[in-house]
């Protein structure tokens, strides 16, 4: 059998055969695998959830929908929960996302501790709707989303936020995972760009590894200093089962999906992304490019059942 | 078809068509050289020539302007492949009607430092003897005689006197009672020629001067027989031009024209051509005119270096060099946007600088190139940061996305025309060029920037912003290779190869340079094997 990657030298050559780059992503994953017309359903994330909530993937359920700025002043009459998430319906790497943790007096406050006036709800909503966080600048819309009530496991090692597990699939196989935990830096965001911590997530065990915060890796969450290895995320298969189902539905070749789980409802599917970052490599200690190139390897042409995917994916 | 197998045929096909470009590139460049000049044949016995003129000026800070007699097409030269480079001075062309001198100028506002101007251009002239006319006698009353548009050329004019007495009482002898025109003409030509000895010297005598010491170079010895002429009652003029030699040199020269029953006919007293040009005279102006003049500088100087021309001259249609001279300078700047394009592509894909937008380091390059590195930078940064600070306080007020961006751009028009005035009034004219940087590309800069401290932190809008300029840089130091201007003006089909360049990137796949940092951590770590026991 082709065994691209094979061998254990840390040699240079093995390294550049291992890690993903941006460019060839590009190239060979995202313009290859993925089909244009798909691209839309995934960049907006209330067609994401339109197109999944008929196949019973669960998803944090969606309290509003805003389209003209004139409804902002009628959700923030009339929105009865205390605690939502506002989101740009395409915005990117978690820009644009507010946590809303109560109500004080007038006002609503955020995860971080600001008090938002009714004047800076609006301004705020007019920034997404005209685009200030979305791909290419496009007009957006805003949507009010359940307030993720994380899973006291991750408490230990997590600063206020919610953390979630990335999982990267190609053609309908998991190929890495690691789950992101916010900090202090990342001011309650689970990106890795912005100062989150990565930890890798060895896919058949969905037990973590080691992690990484920045360029640096690490074995203690910066903040609580708990350690971040060896926690066995609860619910894994049927998170991997979930990845896998999407992937059916949505027909893209290369993607990530983001999950969290919520104390009460389980895992519950964030978003997916058609263009996932290349810091899961990273977080796994791990490159990507032989991976994939072994499932290229494959030569799969009609996607196998989950089973003998789960086999499939127990190989790399 | 496999993955795999989809990603090689692409490749495959992508190469196939870059190489495809690159041979075409080269092919219509080796046809430009191989039948590039077909309609100039070499004449046997005529010479193609070169000529560059070289101007070199040292501005003081004052309005400049510099007036220069550019070559025309006449019945025996034929001008090719004509090209200025301006020293981004302003430059135009205006045709004389009186005279059919064509002049190029070049002006600027506020010019500061040594510049240099060149001008080339190639010219095959021809030997050309003229059969003289049946002669007639000379009209009593010449102003009558002739058409009102030749009497500029029978009056005095400032240093061709000559309805001076000491020009009539020679004109009387040489003359003695021949009214004959072409028997005038010649004893004239004569005269002058064997009466008046050469002497080179500096600066050229009038006509009375000449007469005084029987002494001249061309200019004093052909206004001294254009005076006799007119005196005579026979149009005259003088004709300014170079003398081709394969050399480098300064000195220009003048001779005669003059109207002889119906036609100009050439006449050279001091190398004594009569009624005759040979090859190697080429015409420059007509009339008692200055090659050169110029105002507001400190110093010019100028000379033509000379040679052969060994490459015949592209004169096809689709040459760009046929497009009216002062177009061609904008030509050579939109040549110029691809090859920027490219520089930013590598930058980004080989290299992996991030940049505030694909285009804006391209914009910003074409603004460098006209306000100078250092100072542009100074004066870019100034705006990026002024304007960003206004944009802080804006985002208190909490405004529609709009109209901040419009007050932006409004704040960044001030402080641009702010620092034109300031410039002004400290005498710093330099600053004057900070109203050549594009206004909105900064603005969309400053409003990038914003969004990168508000998000990802100041340590990273500033880092994004430093790979911006880096690649402004890089750009603006491509774009100022000479080299690089001269080949994409004489080759646009080079362009086809930039594309080439382009689809041979955009199919790259290898780690980018700066990814080597950021997967570096993963060098270290032994990587399992993938597909083991099955």
């Amino acid at each position: 059998m082709n065994r691209p990657g094979a061998g254990t030298r840390s040699s240079l050559s093995s390294f550049f055969r291992n890690v993903l780059t941006i460019n060839r992503r590009n190239v060979c994953y995202t313009l290859t695998a993925n089909e244009r017309r798909l691209y839309p359903i995934v960049d907006c994330k209330l067609l994401t959830k339109k197109t999944l909530a008929p196949h019973k993937i669960p998803m944090p359920e969606t309290y509003c929908e805003i389209t003209n700025i004139f409804e902002a002043r009628h959700v923030w009459e009339t929105e009865e929960h205390d605690e939502f998430v506002v989101k740009p319906a395409r915005g990117s790497q978690g820009h644009g996302i507010m946590i809303i943790t109560g109500r004080e007096g007038d006002s609503w406050r955020t995860v971080n501790g600001e008090v938002l006036s009714q004047q800076d709800f609006e301004y705020y909503l007019y920034n997404i709707l005209s685009g200030l966080y979305s791909l290419g600048g496009m007009d957006d819309k805003v949507y009010l989303e359940y307030l993720v009530k994380p899973h006291p496991l991750f408490k230990p090692v997590s600063y206020r936020g919610i953390p979630d597990i990335r999982v990267v699939l190609y053609q309908g196989i998991p190929v890495m995972s690691m789950l992101r935990l916010p900090t202090k830096r990342s001011r309650g965001k689970a990106n890795l760009h912005q100062g989150a911590v990565g930890a890798g997530i060895e896919l058949l065990t969905g037990k973590t590894s080691g992690g990484v915060c920045g360029n640096s890796v690490i074995d203690l969450h910066p903040d609580t200093r708990q350690p971040i290895a060896g926690i066995v995320i609860p619910f894994w298969e049927q998170i991997i089962g979930y990845a896998m189902k999407v992937a059916d539905i949505i027909e893209l070749g290369y993607f990530g999906i983001d999950f969290v789980i919520d104390v009460e409802r389980g895992p519950l599917m964030l978003e997916l992304n058609a263009r996932p970052g290349l810091a899961i490599q990273i977080a796994n200690r791990r490159g990507l490019r032989s991976r994939l190139e072994y499932v290229d390897s494959l030569k799969i042409k009609t996607r196998p059942d989950f089973d003998q995917r789960r086999e499939m994916m127990g190989r790399l | 078809m496999s993955h795999h197998n989809r990603i090689r045929s692409t490749n495959i096909t992508v190469y196939l068509l870059a190489t495809i470009l690159f041979l075409l590139t080269a092919g219509l460049i080796f046809a430009r050289f191989y039948w590039g000049g077909n309609t100039v044949q070499m004449e046997d016995g005529l010479k193609l020539w070169r000529v560059t003129t070289v101007i070199d000026l040292k501005g003081n800070g004052d309005r400049a302007r510099v007036r220069f007699t550019l070559p025309s097409n006449t019945n025996r030269q034929k001008i090719y492949n004509e090209i200025a480079h301006n020293s981004d001075m302003v430059f135009y062309t205006r045709d004389r009607e009186s005279t059919g001198n064509r002049i190029g100028f070049w002006n600027s506002e506020f010019l500061e430092g040594p510049r240099t101007i060149k001008y080339f251009f190639s010219v095959q002239p021809k030997a050309l003897k003229y059969p003289l006319p049946p002669t007639m006698r000379l009209p009593s009353n010449p102003l009558n005689y002739y058409p009102e548009e030749l009497h500029k050329w029978l009056k005095p004019s400032r240093k061709i006197q000559s309805n001076n007495s000491e020009v009539r009482r020679i004109l009387a002898k040489v003359r003695g009672f021949n009214r004959d025109l072409l028997t005038v003409n010649r004893k004239l030509f004569e005269f002058v020629r064997d009466e008046v000895a050469y002497r080179t010297e500096i600066g050229s005598k009038d006509t009375l001067a000449t007469i005084e010491e029987l002494s001249a170079d061309c200019g004093g010895q052909a206004r001294l027989f254009v005076a006799l002429s007119r005196a005579a009652g026979i149009p005259s003029r003088l004709v300014g031009g170079i003398i081709l030699k394969d050399e480098i040199k300064k000195e220009t020269h003048v001779w005669a024209e003059n109207y002889l029953n119906g036609q100009w006919i050439p006449f050279d007293v001091v190398n004594g051509y009569y009624a005759e040009v040979p090859a190697h005279y080429l015409e420059l102006y007509r009339a008692d005119y200055s090659l050169i003049a110029y105002s507001g500088m400190e110093r010019l100087s100028w000379f033509f270096a000379i040679r052969p021309e060994r490459i015949p001259p592209i004169d096809q249609a689709w040459s760009l060099y046929v497009l009216p001279l002062h177009f061609q300078s904008l030509v050579q700047t939109m040549l110029l946007i691809p090859i920027g394009i490219l520089v930013v592509s590598f930058m980004r894909i080989v290299i992996g600088v991030k940049t505030f937008g694909t285009f804006t380091p391209v914009l910003i390059a074409l603004g460098l190139r006209q306000v100078t590195l250092w100072p542009g930078l100074l004066m870019l940064l100034g705006i990026v940061l002024f304007g960003w600070l206004f944009r802080c306080v804006l985002d208190r007020l909490k405004m529609l996305i709009i109209p901040r961006l419009s007050i932006v751009i409004t704040l960044v028009i001030m402080f641009i025309i702010g620092m034109m005035m300031l410039g002004f009034h400290l005498g710093q004219l330099n600053f004057m060029y900070v109203s050549l940087f594009p206004i909105i590309i900064i603005t969309w800069i400053i409003e990038r920037f914003s969004i990168s401290q508000i998000e990802d932190g100041f340590f990273s809008a500033v880092k994004d912003l430093f790979g911006t300029v880096f690649v402004s840089v890089a750009a603006y130091y491509v774009l100022e290779i000479p080299f690089l201007r001269s080949l994409l003006f004489s080759f646009p089909e080079t362009l086809l190869a930039v594309i080439a360049a382009q689809l041979i990137l955009g199919r790259y796949t290898w780690m980018r340079v700066l990814e080597l940092f950021r997967f570096g951590a993963l060098y270290f770590r032994d990587q399992p094997p993938v597909g083991g026991e099955a």
